[in-house]
């Protein structure tokens, strides 16, 4: 019962935080310099058409009568089209204002769905990348502090956090696709071209977890219900697997919500350099397009996925200890 | 095993056990040997450092760096553990088993009691079903008392108490049938009552299993309440073993006869107690009515902790006044009350003339020129990076009282009289003892001349000896300096030796504010009586616990029940009590109490 509420209560502060994001975002948008109208038409328009196109998609008139008709919109799904982008076929702002072959413009929300997935698809692989590198180091760092184990934890964090992942990503490029021939590299034709961005994003991602990991196994072993666990007659591995692991899981858990929601929204350098696809790409072209439209359904597609992995992770911790009341 | 051919000779023979602290080469136990019968309970006592626990863990093979067994043997059924580790952990859990004093992290939190409770049988017998394991763990929970054993093997330690959990702790060692059980100062955390139930338990159980019982404490009445022989350790030796009732009757080394003979009293015995101060005067302190909840979020939605309430007494000036009653009964947020931390829902605390409860954050600041608290952690209450000196000139200069040269002075003139040596002024608080802490706590409070010092529990953390330099100390400081003192404690023979008047508080309440005198030898809640026998002495004693207190432990204070708060556990109640609540009333000449026995309403 409490559940239901509990949850009911979540979306409702989620929704607010989208709603107050997206206005954020409405208004900054429209308050930089930068005319849309001219990129879209083009710089031989001539003024009086910029005008009247600008007029007719109702730029001209207040912002908030604009957020207004925008949420209207949200509300029944639409998240309007694409300033920029043609329903069909490549995106480019032409030069061509009269162009007729100019068809239909893209809906912001199939543009969204398309590159969605393959961000998802990224993203769950880098977790899965980072996790399989940072747990056993950071379990058994946590495992033995002070000894070696714990310095080689630390120390293989500092070298991984002082890469730079696009210097990191162009010599892995290089290195394994160019050279070795092992990975696809750039752009996007099956599942392999996923494997070199992940992994890439995963040794940015992995000192943190490192980090986590030793800190709070480490905390955990020192608790006395470890302690007496051995005592008690449980074994070294049941103590470890069952209750280090259970207990030392939920500052983890915390992080991985919070990368797991950075990875969604903004692996910009990564998708740019491997020319990926995914969200971060569309973002970058709807930035330098000036694609309003697009950049706001980006930023609330994006804050509705961090509210909602955050509701998740709160659910998931705790479920794992139950002290943590909703 | 091949226990029946050895059950009727010893079950455990330690042969010269000598443990050492490698860092230091010190033996920490030197040559202890002594024999345990199956089933028999032997207590071992002795001071902080006498090395009872190591030999707790010693037994139970829990001994970690720097700690090391350097000579003798434990013969375990006749195998010797010191030459053979490996066998030594299989037994650990199975053969042997160990309670520790702290049952609060003894379990995972994040596990339910009962998971735990199968998880472990399974782990030391893997032959035993989970199924069969499960029935087990509920049939042992109901055998110590645990109510509703069947939805409790569900819960989650954090919704177990602190008397349950170290029932759950008992069932956990008991799991796998063992024949030795090593209980660790398993009644220190406790309340009295519930200790008091927790020993009758696990005589109980030392019946009904068959479980040998080596049972480690630092209180001599304990001990002797538990055991069927004593055993004192003193310095790491062995230096007597005897049946309590000859231990007490004639000891034979010199330590035991100056344990015995420094025991407080509670019934015996002269003492030169101050008769209360007139009640003619004007009291110093003067609370009514007063409460306090605090807002926690519950199963359902919000609920409320009603931490304080219905609570009233008057201390007067040169009282001791003493505030006893168990954790969780409100001493500490009465404290936080009475010193102006937090403001009262209800109520007024006058001190003097002043509504403590409503007085302006400057006008506190004040009046606290005149009252001051001395706390309990002699750790946590003083800024480690402070010179001793700058703590106690520290008052002062929050008041604006005197130039640098006089601060210095009076903050000199306090140390020497709190006993601390004054050429430590300029260093630094890391080195004090715990004793030498309180000490300079007690300074810094006493420097601005107050005229109230409110004790909170300032002298639970220290052993039998230092707490009675302490009382002396406290007894000059109130004869040079007409100090009037509040003192907040679960220690009843601390109280019975220094107060003039006691108020006994029991769920938020005063349930009684008598005369020392009058309390202990004619009190008028069955609550303090409770308390009273529940109270570890030596002495015979005056209430009986069998007659004094039923089983079970106090309600929570989130879901209060209707009526006398206590009318659960109370051996006397009647209808009048569940229903209505008893309300301080006079019982001839400076005593009150809170119980419908007193009107006569049914008299028992």
């Amino acid at each position: 019962m409490s559940l239901v509420r509990y949850l009911a209560r979540r979306l409702a502060q989620g929704a607010l935080i989208v709603f107050l994001v997206s206005a954020l975002i409405f208004t900054l948008l429209r308050v930089v310099p930068g005319d849309p109208v001219r990129l879209m038409a083009g710089g031989m328009a001539p003024e009086a058409l910029i005008e009247e196109i600008a007029a007719d998609m109702g730029l001209r008139d207040p912002i908030y009568v604009q957020f207004g008709r925008y949420v209207a919109g949200i509300l029944q799904g639409d998240l309007g089209q694409s300033f920029v982008r043609p329903a069909n076929g490549a995106a480019v702002g032409g030069a061509s204002f009269d162009d007729s072959t100019r068809g239909e413009r893209a809906k912001v929300w199939s543009l969204i769905a398309n590159s969605a997935p393959m961000t998802l698809q990224l993203a769950l692989l880098a977790m899965i990348f980072a996790l399989v590198i940072a747990l056993p180091i950071g379990v058994w760092g946590g495992l033995r502090p002070g000894a070696w184990p714990d310095r080689f934890a630390l120390y293989i964090s500092s070298v991984f956090v002082s890469l730079p992942n696009f210097w990191l990503g162009i010599v892995l490029a290089l290195l394994l696709s160019v050279k070795l021939q092992l990975v696809p590299a750039i752009g996007y034709n099956g599942f392999a071209y996923t494997i070199l961005p992940a992994f890439v994003l995963a040794i940015e991602i992995a000192p943190f977890i490192i980090r986590t990991l030793t800190v709070s196994v480490a905390g955990v072993m020192s608790q006395s219900f470890i302690d007496i666990a051995a005592v008690r007659g449980l074994t070294r591995n049941q103590i470890v697997f069952r209750h280090v692991m259970k207990n030392s899981a939920v500052p983890l858990l915390n992080l991985l919500g919070v990368q797991f929601s950075m990875l969604l929204g903004g692996v910009l350098v990564i998708e740019f350099i491997f020319d990926y696809p995914g969200l971060g790409l569309l973002t970058i072209n709807a930035v330098m397009q000036r694609d309003f439209p697009l950049i706001q359904g980006i930023a609330i597609v994006t804050a509705a996925a961090f509210v909602l992995i955050n509701i998740v992770v709160d659910l998931a911790a705790t479920t794992i200890d139950p002290r943590l009341e909703y | 095993m091949s226990l029946d051919m050895l059950q009727t000779k010893t079950l455990l023979s330690v042969r010269d056990l000598t443990v050492t602290l490698t860092t230091e080469g010190c033996d920490v136990l030197r040559g202890v040997s002594f024999d345990l019968a199956p089933r028999q309970i032997l207590s071992v006592i002795g001071e902080s450092g006498s090395g009872k626990t190591v030999l707790a863990r010693a037994l139970a093979s829990w001994l970690s760096e720097p700690l090391e067994i350097t000579g003798g043997e434990i013969l375990f059924e006749g195998r010797n553990l010191v030459e053979d580790p490996a066998f030594a952990r299989h037994l650990g859990g199975r053969e042997i088993a160990y309670v520790g004093g702290n049952p609060a992290g003894a379990l995972d939190p994040t596990m339910t009691v009962g998971a735990q409770l199968v998880e472990k049988l399974r782990a030391v017998r893997p032959e035993i079903s989970t199924q069969e394991a499960r029935r087990k763990a509920i049939r042992l929970l109901e055998a110590v008392k645990i109510p509703a054993a069947e939805r409790r093997f569900h819960e989650y330690p954090f919704q177990y108490s602190g008397g349950m959990m170290q029932r759950a702790m008992i069932v956990d060692a008991l799991m796998s049938d063992p024949a030795l059980l090593i209980a660790d100062n398993i009644t220190q955390p406790l309340d009295v009552t519930v200790a008091a139930q927790i020993l009758k338990l696990m005589r109980d159980l030392n019946k009904d299993f068959s479980t040998a019982i080596l049972f480690i404490c630092s209180s001599l009445p304990v001990a002797c309440d538990a055991a069927d022989e004593v055993m004192v350790l003193h310095g790491g030796r062995v230096v007597e073993r005897q049946v309590p009732s000859g231990l007490i009757a004639s000891p034979e080394h010199a330590y035991t006869r100056t344990l015995i003979e420094e025991l407080p009293t509670l019934w015996t015995g002269t003492r030169e107690s101050a008769p209360p101060p007139s009640r003619d005067q004007q009291a110093i302190m003067s609370v009514r009515g007063v409460a306090k909840h605090y807002e926690t979020r519950g199963a359902s939605g919000k609920a409320q902790v009603q931490a304080v309430r219905n609570v009233e007494f008057d201390v007067f000036p040169g009282d001791n006044f003493g505030i006893v009653g168990e954790s969780g009964c409100g001493k500490s947020s009465l404290m936080r009350l009475l010193t102006g931390l937090e403001r009262p829902d209800a109520g007024t605390i006058f001190f003097e003339d002043e509504n403590i409860g409503q007085a302006s954050p400057k006008r506190l600041r004040a009046l606290r020129r005149r009252f001051q608290l001395v706390l309990q952690d002699p750790y946590g209450s003083l800024p480690p990076q402070s010179p001793i000196g700058a703590i106690i000139e520290e008052p002062l200069k929050i008041h604006g009282l005197g130039n640098r040269a006089e601060r210095r002075d009076r903050a000199r003139a306090a140390m020497s009289e709190v006993g601390l040596n004054v050429a430590s002024y300029d260093s630094l608080p890391t080195g004090l003892s715990a004793g030498q802490r309180q000490r300079l706590n007690v300074a810094r409070a006493m420097v601005l001349e107050p005229r109230l010092l409110i004790m909170d529990e300032t002298l639970s953390a220290l052993d039998q000896t230092e707490q009675g330099k302490m009382l002396n100390l406290f007894e000059r400081l109130q004869a040079q300096h007409g100090f009037t003192y509040i003192f907040i404690s679960h220690d009843l023979t601390m109280v019975r030796q220094v107060c003039s008047r006691i108020a006994v508080m029991y769920l938020g309440e005063t349930v009684e504010v008598a005369p020392n005198e009058r309390l202990f030898f004619d009190p008028g809640h069955p609550y303090t009586r409770a308390l009273l026998s529940a109270a570890p002495t030596l002495e015979k004693r005056r209430y009986l616990p069998e007659e004094c207190l039923l089983e079970g432990e106090p309600p929570s204070p989130i879901d209060l029940p209707p009526g006398c708060a206590f009318a659960g556990r109370c051996p006397h109640a009647f209808d009048r009590c569940l229903s209505e609540t008893p309300r301080l009333q006079t019982r001839n000449a400076q005593a009150l109490a809170a119980c419908h026995l007193i009107d006569g309403g049914v008299a028992q």
